[in-house]
This record gives structure tokens, sequence and C-alpha cells, in this order.
């Protein structure tokens, strides 16, 4: 298309336009978008692969992403270190997974691990009573959070081992099919 | 829900069970290894020992995966190993990096012999960060240019294709980048997403894809016969007054607007040959439409079908839905705080339904429920009997009522009526809810939805058979254009009637909400009855589209102010919704129904149109045939002149004019449909076992587990000197630092220890 960028080379381009459900518009509009969290830190040059970070903090006070109960899990889990600190890589990844394009799978993978806050690879009580902690901002009781989370086991544990395998969080979204139009964020 | 090669791997996985089974001797088989690498430390954690016995199992079953899961158990394997700390860690790491490894191999063989575009698609669909996504396309395409390198023609050409592709693919987004199809509104629909979530955004896409419908359908009747018209237009007597924007008649009456003003002539420029054949033109350029948008609305009803349908016996109550579908679109923030509010109160509800669940009514209480439900099904039958009678009585008396009286207004009676018909009815079937008990509140949603459809499509029914059946035999000159002007006055009383709505209606609704009465609040966006409001418009305009071809733009323009006018009106008048309104099943089920009764009903009344009528004999493009369709026969009569168009006549004859060709289609379809409905209840009983099959492993693991457990007590029980010195052993470093007297012992527990692992 002849676009006169000079930000990104060709290939780069390419393996941004490969690898992401976007197109080559909505990748530089979504390096502005990264650029304008910290215009002193994100240079304007990339074609020499800079290693640039840009902090939790920066990433958390984005209109789409700022008053989201999961911002920080959603953070931490894109981020390649874990803490939040997202590269111009780990923001393309993670609009792109929760860009409508993205297909059921990827998308109960990632939201898999979101829930999953000790990172164990399974969503346990603990997991789950965080979860409907954060949902409900502290309006339901102690007693009503362990019978939501006792309930929840109930409906989706399949092999019965008190905790939810990536399996099962699969299976119990397969009979949401709600799921693949809220785990969304447009931007 | 399944696809193709993922049903294969299900079917693959049922005969690989018993090795999994195999696989657990070999597991602990570990026990004596580690033993040997590590002989000071004897005792293993249990659940560690587990976690290698899984992730053997996983690396089992996952080898016979689709390569694409094959990534989820490389990373379970990869945290595995993670977890898997301390001196044990080398050897079980070194084996689970070669097992990565492999797989990585494995995945990038299975991605070399893919065309570039379902490699694209793989290689996005992969759960890794985008550093290893971008390494893995390097690797694959280093290995399919080392591949094959003698064949060099054969590269050059799947190169020159892979370009080809590949820059088909880039135009293809750059065109619709151009036409902004996807971002249209899209500011706008993020922000009603962010206040009021996924629900109510569903009505306003379902608009904006109806939008898309009129778009199409206009650039196709205008290219192909508004523009040819106009080039041999006549002149246009008739007065203008403003009055004709709601009549639709007077001065537009001779424009390219109706059926009566197309020509039926071949339209010929400047000698050059080419004729233009107004007939075939008009009926094809219909039929095409149609055609395209019935195709379209299949295809769009088959993919929200795979997407959103469940099967029905593995429903559940959907308290875990509630916890894993929160609305992520939703961004501003006092709707999150809203939303949050309103969730704590579902799952309150929904916990009390749970425990509310075995309360079974009494005969008394179930009597009086079943007899509300019987009233009030025969009230809304009722109801909806009484508004079509009324219909087609005034429209009957309508025709005598405009024959005495002049006044060019008074047309607009029948639209005043119907419209105040569809704004009052559906109102007051919403009140019925306050005699009415339902179980579920779904059931409640459901039943509304069914009774304001039936009174939809029965107007319509009635009107299109006075139309077909009065006006067209009524012998009144060019009866097509009246038809036509008639539903262009329903559809811009509707539209005006849903401004009034929006403006002074849910207005008012408003101010009384908030000064006079405070405890009813803001009202909630009714999404049912909107969408059907706007099926009911589409509905209208495919009718229309045969009588006056320009009924696409004007349903355009009005989808296009409706937008606007309602997200000003949501902004201002609503709050977000209280409860969870299941939009995906919302949205395949009003698909669905633009499909059926809609769309189908429009063919049958078009079908009727063609087949059975007489056209008028003084106006429009099929004047002084004796039906529609002679025009078709007429230009088949010509072609079978032509030596070159024999195929054709002959494709015309034996497969479109004749029985025995649908006949047989008929049959195949039946059979394949029989086929895949068995197929379908094969693969029901199928998952309903190896659901069961899941529990009966989880309970295997436990038990195994359990044993474990018991094992390592008794041992620790038999041997608890043993321990003692095996631990200070691992203080030590030098097990030959102690005694003698220390080490026999040690050597002899430690053989004792290794025969009870080769024993178990």
């Amino acid at each position: 298309m002849g676009n006169k960028q000079t930000i990104f080379t060709h290939e780069q381009l390419e393996a941004y336009q490969d690898c992401t459900f976007f197109t080559r518009k909505e990748i530089m509009r979504l390096f502005y978008r990264y650029q304008d969290l910290a215009p002193q830190l994100v240079p304007l040059d990339y074609t020499s692969c800079p290693d640039v970070k840009v902090p939790y903090e920066l990433i958390g006070s984005m209109p789409e992403l700022k008053d989201n109960p999961f911002r920080q899990r959603i953070a931490q889990v894109f981020s390649q270190a874990g803490d939040g600190h997202m590269t111009l890589d780990d923001f393309l990844d993670m609009f792109s997974v929760m860009s409508e394009m993205a297909p059921r799978d990827l998308k109960a993978y990632y939201a898999f691990k979101i829930y999953d806050f000790n990172d164990d690879d399974y969503i346990c009580a603990g997991d789950l009573e965080q979860t409907v902690t954060k949902l409900t901002r502290g309006e339901l009781s102690a007693e009503e959070v362990s019978l939501v989370c006792e309930k929840v086991l109930d409906e989706a544990d399949g092999d019965h081992d008190g905790r939810l395998s990536l399996e099962d969080f699969q299976n119990m979204i397969l009979r949401a099919p709600d799921f693949l139009s809220t785990f969304h964020i447009r931007i | 829900m399944l696809s193709g090669d993922r049903v294969n791997e299900i079917v693959v996985e049922v005969e690989n069970v018993p090795p999994r089974v195999e696989s657990l001797p070999s597991s602990i088989q570990i026990f004596p290894e580690k033993s040997r690498v590590n002989p000071t430390f004897g005792m293993v954690s249990s659940i560690s020992d587990i976690d290698v016995i899984d992730s053997q199992v996983c690396r089992h079953s996952s080898d016979t995966k689709h390569h694409q899961l094959l990534q989820f158990s490389a990373s379970l394997t990869d945290s595995l190993s993670q977890t898997l700390h301390g001196p044990e860690g080398p050897g079980t790491d070194a084996s689970c990096a070669s097992a990565e490894a492999s797989q990585g191999q494995k995945l990038i063989a299975s991605l070399i012999p893919m065309t570039s575009r379902d490699r694209i698609k793989t290689i996005r669909n992969q759960p890794r960060t985008m550093e290893e996504k971008r390494k893995l396309r390097k690797a694959v395409d280093k290995e399919r240019s080392k591949q094959c390198p003698q064949t060099l023609e054969l590269r050059c050409c799947a190169q020159c294709l892979n370009s080809c592709s590949r820059g088909f693919r880039r135009s293809r987004n750059g065109v619709s980048e151009l036409l902004n199809t996807t971002s249209l509104w899209q500011k706008t629909l993020k922000v009603i997403g962010g206040k009021f979530g996924t629900s109510v955004l569903s009505y306003f896409n379902f608009l904006k894809w109806l939008l898309k419908f009129n778009i199409f359908s206009f650039i196709v009747n205008f290219s192909f016969l508004v523009i040819p018209q106009l080039t041999v237009a006549e002149k246009n007597t008739l007065p203008f007054t403003g009055l004709e924007f709601f009549t639709g008649a007077g001065y537009f009456r001779d424009t390219v607007m109706y059926y009566g003003f197309y020509t039926n002539s071949s339209i010929r420029h400047g000698g050059s040959g080419i004729s233009y054949n107004m007939q075939l033109a008009y009926l094809f350029t219909i039929g095409a439409c149609l055609i395209i948008c019935f195709f379209s609305l299949l295809f769009s009803m088959a993919k929200y079908f795979r997407n959103n349908f469940i099967n029905p016996h593995i429903y559940s109550r959907g308290i875990a839905k509630l916890i894993f579908c929160w609305d992520f679109t939703v961004t501003h923030e006092k709707a999150v705080k809203l939303k949050q509010k309103n969730l704590s109160t579902e799952i309150r509800e929904n916990l009390s339904e749970i425990r509310l669940e075995n309360t079974k009514l009494t005969f008394h209480q179930q009597l009086t429920r079943l007899s509300a439900h019987v009233a009030a099904w025969l009230v809304s039958t009722g109801v909806a009997i009484a508004c079509c009678v009324a219909v087609y009585y005034l429209a009957e008396y309508n025709s005598e009522f405009l024959k005495t009286h002049r006044n060019p207004g008074a047309v607009l009676l029948l639209p005043f009526l119907v419209s105040c018909i569809n704004l009052a009815v559906p109102r007051f079937y919403s009140m019925f809810r306050l005699v009415e008990r339902f179980e579920l509140p779904r059931h409640q949603v459901y039943v509304l939805l069914i009774r304001n459809i039936f009174l939809k499509i029965s107007i319509i029914g009635i009107l299109c058979y006075y139309w077909l059946n009065i006006v067209a035999l009524s012998g009144e000159e060019c009866w097509e254009t009246l038809i036509g002007q008639e539903i262009y006055r329903l559809l811009l009383m509707d539209f005006v009637f849903s401004l009034a709505d929006s403006f002074l209606g849910e207005f008012l609704r408003r101010i009384i909400g908030k000064r006079f009465i405070t405890s009813l609040g803001l009202q909630e966006f009714d999404i049912a009855r909107n969408v059907l409001e706007l099926i009911y418009a589409q509905t209208l305009v495919w009718i229309g589209m045969f009588f006056c071809p320009l009924l696409p733009f004007i349903q355009m323009i009005t989808l296009f102010i409706m937008f606007y006018v309602k997200n000003v009106s949501l902004m201002v008048n609503f709050q977000p919704p209280s409860k969870a309104w299941r939009a995906s099943q919302m949205m395949t089920f009003f698909i669905f129904l633009l499909f059926f009764p809609s769309f189908t009903g429009v063919l049958c009344t078009l079908a009727i149109t063609i087949w059975r009528l007489k056209p008028s004999a003084d106006c429009g493009p099929f004047r002084g045939l004796p039906a529609f369709i002679h025009s078709v026969y007429g230009w088949i009569d010509t072609l079978s002149g032509r030596p070159g168009y024999r195929w054709v006549v002959w494709i015309y004859h034996n497969l479109i004019g004749s029985v025995h060709f649908f006949f047989i289609l008929t049959l195949i379809v039946l059979i394949i449909t029989y086929l895949y409905w068995q197929i379908t209840e094969g693969r029901k009983i199928m998952i309903r076992l190896l659901h069961e099959q899941i529990i009966n492993e989880g309970k295997d693991k436990m038990f195994l587990i359990e044993k474990l457990v018991k094992l390592q007590d008794t041992e620790k029980r038999a041997n608890p000197s043993a321990l003692i010195l095996e631990r200070r052993e691992v203080e030590q470093q030098d097990p030959f630092d102690l005694g003698e007297q220390a080490a026999v012992p040690d050597l002899r527990l430690r053989q004792s220890f290794q025969d009870d692992n080769s024993k178990a």
C-alpha cells in the first residue's frame, strides 16, 4: 500500500500481521496508543528492536483497562516476566487475543490463566474466592463467597479433584456461548 | 462445536485409553531411577510424584492429539518442570526440555505442508508469546526453503502462488479498510459497549448488519435498474407538494421509485446494437438481490448455530457462567460498579434458587398457575386475531373510503392504525407478567417474544393476503404501484412512530421515573422488542422491493437515522441492564427468525406474485403479459432460436423446469440430512460416555493417590530409623564420614528401600 512509515521494517510489520489478528493499519494505530502511554520511554523507531517495557501503572491506567476488575491479572498474564510491565510485543499480543477475531480456544486458554491467581495451572478454591471477590467488590459475605465457590466446583469440576483444570474450564466455556462476545476488549 | 479434526482426535483418544493405564507402571520405575541418581535423597514427596505421573500421562496422550493441543501440554509440562524443584530437578527438567523440543519439531513439521493461509491461521491460534510465534514462523519458513531444493520450477510456481495469495489477502484487507465496513461507528459502539455491556451492543450490531443488507440491495438495484431507466426517463408532469414524503403518491408515482415507471421495452442507445432488456433485468436483479440475501442469512445462521448452540442435556443452572463470563467490554467506571452490584444480586438470587429448587407447588397452586397461563394465551391470541380482522376490514373499507374522499392524506389511515397496533399491543402483552408466573425468567422472555412475533407476522400476512388477492385483482390501473405506495407508507409511519417513541415516550418515562414515581427508576433497554421492530421493517422492505425498487434506499436512511436516535436516547433515558441477557443465544434466535418466518414468507409472497398474478395492462416492465414469469418463457423461446445458447435452454428445460430433477434433489438432501442427524446422535452418545469416563478417571486418580500415600505411610512406619539416618546423610555430603557401623546399616537399608520400590 506504500505507507511511508519508518517505525517498523517491512518484515517486522509482516511478522506482526501474521502473528496477530490485526491488519497493518490497526497495528500502527495500536503502536501509537502504546507510544502515547509513555512518550518519553517508547522510541518512534522500532527497526532496531529496542527492549522497552512500559510499566504496569501506565498500562493499568488505559481507559480500556482502568476499571476492569482483572486488569492486574491481564497485564501479568500477557507480560513476559509476569510482573505486568509490557513490551510492544506483549501489548499487541494482549489486544490480539482480546479482539473479536480470536478463536474460542485461544481465549479460553488465556482466560484460564487470568483466573488462575497462583499460577499453578489449576483454578483451585482459593483462586475462585479471589475471582468472586474481585467480581462482586465485597458485596457478598464470606459465607456466600465460599458457597458460590463450592457450587462452581460442583458444576464445572469434571474429574472431581477439587480444582478446575484447563480441560474442565474449556468444557464449561463450551456451555457458555456468551464467552466469545464478553471476553472482548475493543480498542 | 466439534470441528471435524477434533472429532477424529476424540475417536483416537478412546482407543488410546489402555496405553494410558500402562504408562503408570513405567512412571513408578522412576523411583529406582531417582534413587540411583540421588542416593542420598530417598524421601520423595508424594505430590511431586503424582505430578510426574501426570506429566508422563500427559505426554503419552499428547502425542496422539492434534498439533494445536500439543502446545497446551507443552506449556503444562513447562510449568510442571518448574514446580519440580530440588535435586530431582535436573533429571526431569532434561527429559521435559527434550520432550518439549521434540514437540516443537513436530509442530514445525506439521506446519510445513500446510497452505500459507492455514499456516498463518495456526500460528495465530497458538497460545504463545509474540517472540515465540515469530521464531516459529521463521523456523517454518527456513525449513520450507530447505526442504525442496531440487524442484526449482515447482518452488517458483509455489512462491508465485504464495505471493499472489498474500497480495490478495493484503489487498482485501486494504479494501475493507478503505470501505470502513468494520470501523463504521466503531467509537460509538465502543462507548455503548463500555456503558451498557454486550447485550445492548448486540442490538446495535444487528442494526448495523441489517444496514449492510440494505446498502448492498440498494447498490445492485441502483446500478441495474435505476440508472438504465433514468436514461430513458419520461418527463414527470405531476405537481410536487410536500405531502409526497408521507404518502408516497402524487409526484413520486411517476418516478423511478415505483414499478409503474419502468419501461417494458429493450433500451437501446445510439444504434450500438446492445440492447438492455428491462423485463429480464427487473426480474433478475430482484432475484439476484434476494438470492444473495438468502445465502448470506443462511451462512450467518449456520455460523451462529455452530458457535452458540448448546447441547440441551448438559445445560447447567449457570452460576459458573456468571462467574467466568464477566463482560470485559464494560469500561465506564459507573457501569462497572453497577454491573458488580447487579452481579452480586444475581448470584444471591441464583444461590437462593438452588436452595429453593426442591420446593414443590401444591395442586391448587399448580392449577391457578396453569389457568393463568391458559387465560393469558387465549387473551393474547384473541387480541392478535382481533387486530388482524380489524386491519383487514379497514383495508377493505379503505379502498371505498378513498374513492369517496379525495383528500390525499386519507391514505395514511391504514398505516396509522397498523403502527398503533404495533405500538400498543406489545406493551399490553408485557403487562401480562403481573398475572402470569413462570418458573424461570427465561421462559417469560421466550413467551413474550413468541406472542409478539405471532402478532407481527399475522399482520403482515393479512396485509399480503389483502394486497395479492384484493388489490391485484381489483382491476385498478397499475396495482403494483399502489402496493408499493402502501408498503412505503407503512414503513414511513413505522419510522415516525419509532422516532416519536424515542423522543417523547422514553423521555416521558425518564421524567416520571426520576421526578414523580422515583421507585420506578430508569427503564432498561428492551432488546427483544426493538429487534422485533427491526425484523418487521426489514420484512416489509423485502416484500416491497419488487414493487418499489428504491425501498432499500429508504430503509438505509431510516436505519442510519434510527442508530443515532436510539444511541442518544439510550445514553439519556436508560440504565444498564440488571439481569444477564443471553446475547449470543438471543442473536441466534433472532437471525433464525429473520430467516424463517420473515425471509421465507417474503419468498412465498413474491413467488405467488410472479407465477400467479396478472401484471397491469399499461404500466411497468411486464405490461401486457399474462403473468410476470412469461417474460422468462419468452426469453427462453428466443434463446432456443439461437444455436449458441442451446445449453441455457437445456438447463432450463431439464433442470429448472423439470419435476423429476427436484424430486431426486429433494430425496438426496433428505438422505444426507438423515445421515447427518444419525451422526449427531452418535456423537452425543460418545460425548456422554467420554464425560462419564473423565469422571471415572478422576476417581481412579484420587484412589491411586490415596493408595500411594498409604504405601508411603506404611513404609515410613516400617522404617522410621532409616528415615532419620538418611536425613543425616543428606546434611553431610560424604556418606563415609560416619563410622563403619552407621555406614553398613545404611547400605543395607538403602538396599531394602530399592527392593521395596522394585516390588511396588
